[in-house]
């Protein structure tokens, strides 16, 4: 019994990404695609997603002509795939508020979203700091804080602070503090309902970016080896991933980065006509695969 | 962030020049729309914190006031002559924003104009090449590939 649809959804990639910039200390190592992916949770007469990506409208000709980012979509195309529009979203949970994970808010006009209060107080807290700290307003975009400022006087932003347990049906919030970010978040479903789950997966965010990141390069030896980027410390890093590794009873091809290609290597997916991967994790009781 | 030999393959060196010695009030008015945005987050989640007398609005103050000076300074070349405007019309509209907050942290009245004075920012970035709104340079995706890297 599944309670829960899961997909991870590719919005645009970047083909050659150095894989130094997703694993610290791999440098001259070449390059891999990085995709860029938002995740559905769908169950439980609920539609939720886990981060909404960016606005291409506001930034995308820079990203694509100096980054190499590729294949942009909206969501109500890439969502289409699944049979959902953006209006159906009832909930976001945001693991952070980096721009490509919290830029595109606005196309979900009917969703509450859900962010640790210290990823915004810490945030506003930076600001007031002189030019020479600029260093940690990295990848904050000043429209989303705005945007933000939106979704507050409607009443559909939740500050969490710390763990919220069935924040939806067997789906759990967990603070990662002054790792990637000051006030990351990631979540869990459980989708067996269980309090003590034996089918859960967990939706890290960046905590993450690809299985070295959960399993090191030698698979007869694993290890964590964390992302390169962190406003916190590689050490909260490594002990958050061995907290999520543990939540998914060790499997930790069931801690889903969503920057990570190589899903399609454990999970089933189709490529879309616009050139982008459906990755389909579980399927609720009664859902159609939209895979296959 | 585009050095000086990266701009100069785009526009004349007067441009560049011009260029370099704005980029500085650019990112001021960056982060007091940022710092405004900030309090306004926490004024509508109904935070304590959020007050007129924050020591944050101080500081934008402080930062508002030295961008306008820079700016009016500044001799904009006749190919920067409308991003130059966009940066005035952005320090007004900011102007206003932050003589709103003074009075009372109210959402509206400090919204309204700040939303105005982003806009501005964003169409002189549009403007020119070598002024972003954010950061990419140190995002996540934010690694720029040499054409020689090749893939693993």
């Amino acid at each position: 019994m599944s309670a829960y649809s899961l997909w991870v959804m590719e919005f645009a990639a970047v083909p050659n990404y150095p894989l130094s910039g997703l694993v610290y200390g791999a440098h001259n190592q070449g390059t891999r695609k990085l995709p860029y992916c938002y995740i559905v949770i769908k169950g439980q007469g609920q539609i939720a997603m886990v981060d909404v990506g960016y606005n291409h409208k506001a930034y995308g000709e820079v990203l694509a002509n100096t980054y190499g980012v590729e294949g942009w979509h909206p969501p109500k195309t890439v969502l289409g795939e699944i049979g959902i529009a953006p209006e159906d979203i009832t909930n976001v949970f945001l693991t952070h508020s980096h721009f490509d994970h919290m830029g595109n808010i606005e196309d979900f006009p009917k969703a509450t979203f859900y962010i640790q209060e210290r990823e915004l107080s810490k945030w506003v807290w930076t600001m007031s700091l002189e030019r020479r700290f600029r260093w940690l307003m990295l990848g904050i975009d000043p429209a989303d804080i705005m945007r933000a400022v939106d979704l507050a006087r409607q009443h559909r932003l939740v500050c969490v602070d710390g763990d919220r347990e069935n924040v939806l049906p067997g789906v759990d919030l967990h603070a990662a503090f002054d790792t990637h970010t000051w006030g990351c978040m990631y979540v869990r479903v459980r989708n067996d309902l269980a309090s003590n789950s034996q089918d859960s997966y967990v939706f890290c965010g960046d905590l993450a970016y690809t299985q070295e990141n959960l399993r090191g390069f030698d698979p007869n030896d694993p290890e964590y080896i964390p992302v390169g980027l962190a406003t916190g410390s590689q050490f909260n890093l490594i002990m958050t991933t061995e907290k999520m590794v543990k939540l998914v009873g060790g499997d930790v091809n069931r801690v889903i980065p969503p920057h990570e290609e190589r899903l399609k290597d454990l999970y089933p997916s189709r490529i879309t006509s616009n050139g982008l991967r459906v990755s389909e994790l579980a399927l609720a009781d009664g859902e159609k695969s939209q895979v296959r | 962030m585009q050095t000086a030999e990266a701009l100069s393959v785009l526009v004349d060196d007067a441009t560049v020049v011009y260029i370099l010695e704005t980029r500085r009030h650019f990112e001021d008015l960056r982060q007091i729309a940022s710092q405004l945005a900030g309090l306004l987050v926490l004024a509508a989640a109904g935070s304590k914190e959020a007050a007129p007398d924050h020591p944050m609005l101080t500081a934008a103050r402080q930062l508002h006031r030295e961008a306008a000076d820079g700016l009016l300074r500044s001799r904009p070349t006749l190919r920067a002559r409308r991003h130059h405007e966009h940066l005035l019309d952005a320090t007004s509209h900011l102007a206003n924003a932050l003589s709103a907050a003074n009075r009372i942290l109210d959402v509206d009245p400090v919204l309204i104009p700040l939303r105005a004075g982003y806009s501005a920012l964003q169409q002189a970035a549009d403007a020119l090449p070598g002024f972003e709104l954010i950061s990419f340079e140190r995002a996540c995706c934010g690694i720029h590939l040499p054409n020689e890297v090749k893939p693993a």
